[in-house]
């Protein structure tokens, strides 16, 4: 049988009531040989410091609600394995993002990004219910399936060099969430889309790091995604200037 | 300590209703893990820039004549341009194995009836362009046709 | 200045996208010979005299060729030292240091045609 190891694990705190900035408070846990981060974390809350807040949820990496930076890279806490880590972890609040509190990071910025790109089905007219349903073919399905598997866990947030910068970035998900309903075949709303990404959403500002794409846990490659819609927003772009009232 | 975010960062638009800690930017960047790479990619614009313009130079002293080419070759004989065009080889190389890496995930699924090719199909295009044109025109530039 | 940025960032990002695909395949052998062979003499220095490098460059295609080799990677630098300027905190800068790097790029360019079509 496996043996219990001790593991430091320093923590970022933040009460904004108490401290000026963040600072790291250490705990050691004794980690069973399958735990995640996340039992780790549980196991700080339940048994050593109650005052320690953290998000997680679904514990089976389907939620989003659980990342953080550990060892400095965005992570999932509730997939990753504490068995591949040191004696010492680093856990931090997800970069990038303002914190509320110790490892809870604002999420009002992603959700508004997420709102701004429209991401449903837009139709120029709704169908009637009488019209029965709208096919689509398992091919059309297959253009933009990938791209739908985001669960808004937010680490191509924290990975994005650009999104740390300009924050009218639009960033990996909403962009990628955007582009998976330009390019699904029930939607008609790709000119509106395309103009928020040619406009205030800045997509032309992502300069391939593609870090995005190598930490997300779903495997959804916004990268990609982003790289297809900057060639679709040109695309669009150069067909609206010979018909002034856009594609569809 | 990871270096600083722009302070508006991820930032809501109405503030919230406790004191936020300021965002920080992933503690790897600029050089550690893969954002060296990354930072490296960004920096061969300086080395591209300055190629445009160095063979900007060479067009011109063309169009001058034999004496502004001639002199304008022989400085590249000065150790300082070899250096530089040392890095800029190896700089062009890096740059072109990153772009292609990414080229064939970003060309758009379908453009009306057209779809893109399988990738290895496309890098092997891309790769093809690339060893065929360098192969003809340093031909051609060292003196070997035409 | 910020919204003539974002109406030009399509044009940008085609010339920046053209500057890395053409630029890097034009670029490699034009720096391997231009660069290194012929300087360092391991390549006969009459392969690139004045008459047979105003022979070359004299053509239609030699013009196209040289044009592309002077104009195109000017615009993949700019967008690139772009990027970094803002990766490194220089957002709020970004409307001086963008308009001056893709000014670079567009003078160069203008130039570069006017090179060589006095050739």
């Amino acid at each position: 049988m496996s043996e219990v190891r001790k593991r430091r694990f320093v923590v970022a705190r933040f009460d904004p009531d108490r401290d000026a900035e963040p600072r790291t408070q250490t705990y050691e846990v004794p980690c069973q040989p399958d735990w995640k981060v996340l039992d780790a974390l549980n196991y700080i809350k339940d048994e050593l410091d109650s005052t320690l807040s953290h998000r997680w949820s679904c514990r089976m990496a389907v939620c989003g609600s659980c990342g953080m930076n550990v060892d400095g890279k965005p992570t999932l806490t509730c997939k990753q394995a504490v068995e591949g880590y040191g004696d010492q972890v680093e856990i931090e609040p997800l970069s990038n993002f303002p914190v509320i509190r110790d490892l809870v990071v604002e999420l009002e910025g992603f959700l508004e990004k997420l709102q701004h790109v429209k991401p449903w089905i837009v139709r120029a007219k709704e169908l009637a219910v009488e019209a029965g349903p709208v096919r689509q073919s398992p091919e059309e399905l297959e253009l933009f399936t990938q791209f739908s598997y985001c669960i808004n866990c937010m680490l191509c947030y924290a990975a994005c060099p650009v999104v740390a910068n300009e924050p009218e970035f639009l960033g990996p998900a909403a962009i990628a969430l955007g582009h998976r309903y330009n390019i699904d075949s029930r939607d008609e709303g790709a000119h509106e889309r395309n103009e928020i990404f040619r406009g205030e959403g800045t997509i032309f500002s992502c300069s391939y790091a593609n870090e995005c794409s190598e930490v997300c846990p779903k495997h959804v490659d916004p990268a990609a995604a982003i790289n297809q819609a900057k060639f679709n927003a040109v695309i669009d772009w150069a067909t609206s200037l010979v018909l002034p009232r856009g594609g569809r | 300590m990871a270096r600083p975010a722009h302070p508006h960062a991820m930032a809501a638009s109405k503030p919230g209703r406790t004191r936020t800690a300021p965002p920080r930017m992933p503690p790897e960047f600029p050089m550690r893990g893969r954002y060296r790479a990354y930072t490296l990619f960004d920096a061969t614009g300086l080395v591209y820039l300055l190629l445009g313009l160095l063979a900007l130079r060479l067009a011109w002293a063309l169009g001058d004549g034999e004496a502004a080419w001639s002199a304008a070759m022989a400085g590249f004989r000065n150790p300082l341009y070899l250096a530089f065009h040392a890095l800029a080889l190896v700089s062009v190389l890096f740059v072109g194995v990153r772009f292609f890496r990414l080229f064939p995930k970003a060309q758009p699924p379908k453009l009306g009836p057209l779809e893109p090719p399988p990738a290895p199909v496309i890098l092997g295009g891309l790769y093809g362009a690339w060893i065929a044109v360098t192969l003809l025109l340093g031909a051609i530039l060292a003196g070997g046709i035409f | 200045m910020k919204h003539l940025l974002l109406r030009l960032e399509p044009v940008v990002w085609l010339l920046f996208g053209q500057g890395i695909l053409i630029g890097t395949i034009l670029l490699t052998a034009w720096v391997l010979v231009v660069g290194l062979l012929v300087p360092l003499g391991w390549v006969p220095a009459d392969a690139l005299a004045y008459q047979r490098a105003h022979r070359l460059a004299a053509n239609p295609i030699g013009r196209l060729v040289l044009l592309a080799i002077a104009a195109l990677p000017l615009w993949k630098g700019a967008h690139h030292l772009r990027a970094l300027a803002i990766d490194f905190g220089g957002a709020q800068r970004d409307t001086l240091v963008a308009p001056l790097l893709y000014g670079v790029a567009a003078v160069g360019s203008l130039l570069a045609i006017a090179a060589v079509l006095r050739i």
